[in-house]
């Protein structure tokens, strides 16, 4: 009964990038939301079927459509009646509002408190990229 | 609600003296995957033999609102089955049983067979004796899956394949079969691959159904709790199903524990923790486990 001992990090047998915090359609929201980002699909553009991205992902298509309702919630996605779902204009927008509140919000007061700890000042961080 | 296409009621399930199935019921509506989950001699490829009326059942067993043991042949025109014994014939080409089952069931397409075929490594003119065990894995389930049914059975697919042959059988079973019209019901030991292509689960353990949820109720149901050592006294107090050390993937601090409650604790230990998602394969273990268990688990 090995089934129990891949319940490993490292499990070779572990196919899925999925974690154990959050509900698998969350991820996956949280996934497709930061493709759309990135600009795949970009706004206005149809976003890939349930059935492909449950093939895509190894995911049951009803988990797939979960994370999609939860991304039409947020207002990133519509229904065009008969053509499917579609990255609504204003999507990019509204999701990097989301993300920067996020960061500020969260990421940003735990980076805070490092710098804080490791005695680092904005003026020893490289700001530019280093070409 | 269109009818469920498997209907089980107080169903049981005896070889002899012995109840390989215990008084068990569920139903399987239209457009679900399945997980079968148990131990060895659960219960659960007996209790697929009785799906499709290759062995008795008492209680009430209905498929496709077919009786399987009476109505055998017309229900193996809307269900297909892969027992975990299967066998091609050795001295076949793939072609011949192609054309053989052209000739034997009506619902079978010949067509979709190749296309199937195809996508896998087994091409036509293959001999079954030549191919590995992955291959014929693969070329039974292309075969089974071009018979037009609305149910498939199949008892552990996946034993003895590696894990390329695993994949490709998963991106079949979602690609080809899910259409939201028809059903799967599989059984696996491959317990945490198969998680996230359910949509439900039916656990047995020892002839007896400990869980029959889908995996969306699951998420709600179950409560599992990161803790830190230092509370595991008070978090044991509260009778969790099982504790186990968290998944250091998980971010949590090493050397911490998970534990999983059926509905949530009360809310002063519900604080103790950090609420992460019970996994299928915990569930497994707190729900089946055996007592001689415990200490490999914890």
């Amino acid at each position: 009964m090995v089934c129990y001992l891949t319940n490993t990090p490292d499990g070779t047998t572990n196919m899925s990038t999925w974690d154990d915090r959050q509900p698998i359609y969350q991820q996956l929201a949280d996934l497709l939301a930061s493709q759309l980002l990135d600009g795949q699909p970009k706004e206005g553009e149809a976003m890939p079927s349930v059935r492909v991205l449950a093939t895509r992902h190894l995911l049951n298509p009803l988990t797939v459509q979960r994370a999609l309702q939860a991304l039409g919630d947020e207002g990133l996605l519509e229904n065009r009646r008969g053509l499917g779902l579609f990255v609504t204009i204003g999507a990019h927008a509204r999701l990097r509002a989301t993300e920067r509140q996020r960061f500020l919000e969260t990421e940003w007061p735990r980076l805070r408190e490092r710098l804080r700890r490791l005695g680092i000042g904005a003026e020893q961080l490289q700001w530019e990229t280093q070409s | 609600m269109s009818e469920p296409l498997v209907n089980a009621r107080s169903v049981s399930i005896a070889y002899g003296a012995k109840r390989a199935v215990d008084d068990v019921s569920f139903t399987i509506p239209k457009g679900r995957v399945v997980g079968l989950l148990g131990h060895n001699g659960a219960g659960k490829s007996t209790l697929m033999k009785a799906m499709v009326g290759l062995a008795a059942a008492q209680g009430e067993l209905s498929v496709l609102g077919l009786q399987p043991r009476r109505q055998r042949v017309q229900l193996l025109q809307g269900a297909c089955y892969i027992p975990d014994v299967a066998i091609l014939p050795r001295w076949a080409r793939v072609d011949d049983i192609i054309t053989l089952m052209s000739g034997l069931h009506p619902k079978f397409s010949a067509d979709r067979a190749r296309a199937l075929l195809k996508r896998s490594s087994v091409r036509g003119s293959d001999k079954v004796k030549t191919l590995s065990k992955g291959m014929m894995v693969q070329a039974h389930l292309a075969l089974i899956a071009s018979i037009d049914a609305r149910l498939m059975i199949l008892d552990e697919p996946t034993l003895g394949l590696d894990v390329i042959s695993r994949k490709a059988f998963y991106e079949m079973l979602i690609d080809e079969w899910c259409d939201g019209e028809r059903s799967v019901l599989i059984s696996t030991h491959q317990v945490e691959e198969i998680e996230s292509l359910l949509s439900d689960v039916l656990m047995l353990n020892e002839g007896k159904l400990v869980l029959s949820i889908s995996l969306e109720d699951m998420d709600r149901r179950f409560v599992a709790l990161d803790h830190d050592p230092a509370v595991a006294d008070r978090m044991a107090a509260a009778h969790p199903l099982l504790r186990y050390r968290s998944n250091p993937a998980n971010g949590g601090a090493r050397g911490a524990t998970t534990a999983v409650f059926d509905g949530a604790p009360p809310e002063d230990v519900l604080a103790l923790g950090q609420r992460v998602r019970p996994s299928l394969v915990d569930l497994f273990v707190a729900l089946t486990r055996k007592p001689e268990l415990d200490r490999q688990h914890f």
